[in-house]
């Protein structure tokens, strides 16, 4: 502890001596070639100083020759004239082991006096050393450059990392900082990291201070050196200092609880879109048509296979040979965000893939039973083990690999709470569906016809509506739901054959709580299911537990909504 | 057809049939002719067609699709499997009292729940005594809201989803997801031993018998023609006077009991028991048996079990990549084409050319009248 006060005078004068020495000695250097006059010196000191002019390069540069030089890729080869020269190896070995150099200064191939190359083996070299002193100032320097790097997110990193570190030496470095930061989020890490070295101050008071700030930040990082400090105090008797990180701990504590609560409220809300929009599909060839379809789950994989197909497409192409039959379709090799664009081509592929499927199956079979309902249950049951087995056979029994476009990857934080762009998608994607939905249903002809043949069929019929036709765009319709809940399905998991089975109970739980044949009544239910067994599960902390208990609540909730939360109302017996 | 030997052909080859599973097979087993391994495998079906028997007295008769019958197939298998769990004793893999799964889950002393199980009654209570009370709380809070239809089929669905849930959890101390297995003995015998595994075909063969029979009775008593006045219009039932929720809880703590019995017989014959046999899709199987063999008949479910199971033991090991193409399909072959199964084939059969005939006399007749009309 004594010698931090030397410490920090040590790194003020280095800092002062690369002041004026980047200013003087070496104008407009590159960094490659500092590295290189670094690493053949012998003076450690002078190494040192050079080392350290390399803080205001660029990061991109020097953390790559750095690190070049700690893993002694960097070697020192003595040329004719009897010069030191740091030079890298280039190429392969040849069979001699050797290999061609290249000088670190410029890049450029070493070659003898007569102009041949120079091939060496690694043994006939000296490799560049850093000892414990050097690697030191080389991490300070590492250290340095991330933050001042230009890229706010690895800014704020090395901020938050400095915190942690809690590094006295440091303190005036992010000082400086704190001075010229121009960016809100780095500015107020650069405030918690500050604070948090701040409590390993010898200065009581100001560690103090130091705790009665991070207490008020609601600093979730400086939990643990609270707590030391608090024993710290505690031991030594410095009672206001203890009261001080109790309450300072108790601020943080609630500021926890909020943001997992709001963050279990977030992803309640995201996990009951996701079964929205597994059970919108279902609410309509279900809730609306009476049929049961245990083949559901299924035509969700088509779509998802759909968008696994098409982001082959952009990218190398589909290959694969199911049965033996070869299929070679060329793709279009588009990377970066041309490729992204492929899910914007998925979801109405994933639509009208899973849509057509509903269609065939809804000549196929469906159409015979729908005064049968119990059996076609049974009978979709069959067709969903055959569409298994088919995916099985077709795409493998193992998942396949849908990767999000980098429009759906990557966090939002607020106030500690993170939001994964790819939940807010979820949501957002969830909200138009609904719409959709509503809007076919109430807004076009289809959704006309539709609500007429439903609410009463013969009388529909005797209208002139074409009652076949009506119920096959309508579970067409349904069916192109799945589809699309598929494609979204695809960007949060994995695809594989049983994907559907994972949803099907689920589903039939969500569209008979919400009431069958409606579709408000989905949309509640689907976010009341969601938020329960986040919630359930942010409890008990157990999520299996959490499950069984909503679904227990479910059979329950029936005893006294027997029809669901929005019956339609009829005076019809069954 | 009126002839009163008639009505007795179909009994008396049934009384064959049963003969022949309870004292045949057995007997030619010991003799030599039927291996070892057959008369196993066939005591497997044997306890499939008791759940296939129950699964039909709801579906069949009471109008009642159950998917949550393999739950209690399972529970009456895992209350078997927790007596032959203790039964056990020391010559487990960890030399230990405890269930080996206890023993890897750092357990020192056997939960109370299990301590009652030591006793073989009590076990064989259970077998009845569990699925029968889960039923019964099932079965009161369904019907006494009146859920049916596909309502019940969604509702039972879910009831299943949520104990396999529960059993994969090694919390319960249920096994978890391995369940029991590596039995060792059955009342003092080797469980392993070809007498031993005789005798549990014969007790399988025998409870077959006598739940069929049971259920003969049952169905043809005065309960068993308001169990069909409930499938086929409940309203008019009500109506009548009838509390149709206690007949419908009725049979189905009977049916979750008659499960419960088939696990507790199919469990030391195959040696394991773990929580997929109470996936749904096990029994969405159970329903595809009746519905091949014909439900609302008896002998449908028996021969839709053996058959399916028989035929799945073979593309299985033939074309395991097509089984489930096959059954599947065949199951939508069904559900359209045999509505009444294999045992309705011959009425279908009948019912086409009594049609067929009807057609031809009603076109004869046309034509006489044309030519009648004509000739004036």
């Amino acid at each position: 502890m004594a010698g931090w006060g030397r410490r920090a005078a040590w790194l003020l004068c280095v800092l002062g001596h690369f002041a004026t020495s980047s200013a003087q000695e070496t104008p407009a250097r590159e960094p490659r070639q500092i590295v290189a006059e670094a690493a053949v010196l012998m003076d450690v000191d002078q190494q040192k100083v050079l080392v350290e002019s390399l803080a205001t390069s660029s990061a991109g540069e020097v953390v790559p020759l750095l690190n070049k030089w700690k893993e002694g890729e960097i070697y020192q080869y003595q040329d004719a004239a009897g010069n030191n020269l740091a030079v890298l190896l280039d190429g392969e070995p040849d069979s001699d082991e050797k290999f061609a150099l290249v000088a670190l200064a410029d890049g450029k191939p070493v070659t003898a006096e007569d102009g041949k190359p120079v091939r060496m083996s690694k043994d006939d070299l000296y490799m560049a050393d850093t000892d414990s002193k050097l690697r030191r100032v080389m991490k300070g320097v590492t250290d340095r450059l991330a933050l001042s790097s230009p890229d706010t997110a690895k800014r704020l990193r090395a901020v938050q990392d400095t915190g942690l570190e809690q590094d006295l030496e440091k303190l005036p470095l992010l000082e400086q900082l704190a001075a010229t930061e121009k960016s809100g989020k780095v500015k107020d890490a650069l405030a918690e990291a500050m604070a948090m070295v701040k409590l390993r101050s010898e200065d009581m008071a100001a560690r103090e201070t130091a705790v009665k700030e991070l207490g008020k930040m609601g600093s979730i990082a400086s939990q643990g050196a609270i707590k030391t400090v608090r024993d710290e105090a505690d031991k030594a008797g410095q009672v206001s200092l203890v009261a001080a990180c109790d309450k300072a701990q108790a601020d943080i504590a609630s500021h926890i609880s909020f943001v997992n609560s709001a963050g279990t409220l977030f992803r309640g809300l995201s996990l009951g879109s996701v079964l929205l929009v597994v059970a919108i599909g279902l609410a309509i060839t279900f809730g609306l048509m009476g049929v049961i379809n245990m083949a559901h789950g299924e035509l969700i994989v088509v779509g998802a296979y759909t968008t696994y197909l098409i982001q082959n497409l952009f990218a190398a192409g589909i290959n694969m040979s199911p049965f033996g039959i070869p299929i070679n379709i060329p793709g279009m090799n588009l990377s970066g965000n041309a490729w992204g664009l492929y899910f914007l081509v998925a979801i109405p592929a994933s639509f009208l893939a899973a849509a057509g499927v509903g269609l065939m199956l809804e000549r196929g079979i469906i159409r015979f039973l729908y005064k049968r309902p119990l059996e076609s249950l049974l009978a979709t049951w069959g067709v969903s083990m055959v569409l298994q087995q088919l995916f099985r056979l077709i795409f493998g029994a193992n998942n396949v690999q849908v990767e999000s476009p980098a429009y759906l990857s990557g966090n939002w934080t607020v106030n500690d709470i993170v939001f994964g762009w790819n939940r807010v998608f979820v949501i957002g994607f969830a909200v138009l569906i609904i719409f959709l939905t509503w809007a076919t249903l109430n807004k076009t002809s289809l959704g006309l016809l539709i609500r007429a043949v439903m609410q009463n069929r013969g009388m529909a019929a005797c209208m002139g509506i074409r009652t076949e036709r009506v119920n096959m765009m309508t579970f067409a319709f349904g069916s192109g739901l799945a589809g699309l809940a598929g494609a979204f399905l695809s960007q949060i998991g994995n695809v594989g054959p049983n994907l559907g089975q994972n949803y099907i109970v689920d589903s039939f739980m969500t569209v008979v709580v919400g009431g069958v044949g409606n579709i408000f009544g989905t949309v509640i239910s689907a976010l009341g299911i969601g938020m329960s067994v986040q919630s359930l599960e942010q409890i008990l902390g157990d999520p299996v537990t959490g499950k069984i208990l909503v679904l227990g609540a479910i059979i329950l909730f029936l005893q006294w909504k027997p029809s669901g939360l929005f019956a339609t109302r009829s005076r019809s017996l069954d | 057809m009126n002839h009163p030997l008639a009505n007795k052909v179909p009994n008396l080859a049934l009384a064959a049939i049963a003969l022949f599973l309870v004292v045949g097979m057995p007997a030619l087993n010991a003799a030599g002719s039927i291996e070892d391994f057959t008369l196993n495998t066939w005591g497997k079906y044997l306890c499939y067609a008791i759940l296939a028997i129950s699964v039909d007295l709801l579906w069949g008769y009471t109008g009642l699709l159950c998917l949550g019958q393999c739950l209690f197939f399972a529970l009456g298998g895992y209350m078997m499997g927790m007596h032959l769990m203790l039964m056990i004793g020391k010559l487990g893999a960890y030399k230990s009292d405890l269930p080996d799964f206890m023993v890897f889950l750092g357990r020192k002393e056997l939960p109370g729940f299990w301590e009652p199980f030591h006793s073989f009654p009590f076990a064989a209570l259970m077998v009845f005594l569990l699925p029968g009370v889960i039923g019964g709380i099932f079965g009161y809070l369904a019907f006494r809201s009146r859920i049916k239809g596909v309502y019940f089929s969604i509702l039972t669905q879910a009831l299943t989803y949520g104990a396999a849930l529960m059993f994969f959890r090694n919390e319960l101390y249920m096994g978890g997801n391995n369940g029991f297995t590596d039995f060792r003995s059955i009342l003092g015998a080797d469980i392993r031993s070809p007498e031993t595994r005789r005798m549990l075909y014969l007790a399988s063969a025998i409870t077959l018998v006598l739940v069929f029979m049971f259920c003969k009775w049952l169905t043809t008593s005065r309960y068993g023609l308001i169990q069909r006045a409930i499938r086929d219009s409940e309203n008019r039932v009500l109506f009548s006077g009838y509390s149709a929720a206690n007949f419908k809880l009725f049979v189905f703590v009977i049916c979750a009991m008659i499960a419960g019995v088939g696990g507790a017989l199919y469990v030391p014959q195959v040696g394991i028991i773990n929580p997929s046999e109470m996936m749904t899709e096990k029994s969405l199987e159970a329903v595809v048996w009746v519905a091949v063999g014909g439900r609302g008949t008896l002998i449908g479910p028996i021969i839709g079990a053996v058959l399916v199971n028989y035929l799945k033991s073979w593309a299985t090991t033939k074309y395991p990549d097509f089984w489930l193409i096959i059954m599947g399909a065949s199951f939508v072959l069904v559900v359209l084409f045999l509505p009444k199964g294999i045992v309705g084939i011959p009425a279908q059969i009948r019912e086409w050319l009594a049609r067929r005939e009807g057609r031809r006399a009603a076109a004869a007749e046309e034509e006489l009248l044309t030519s009648a009309a004509k000739t004036k």
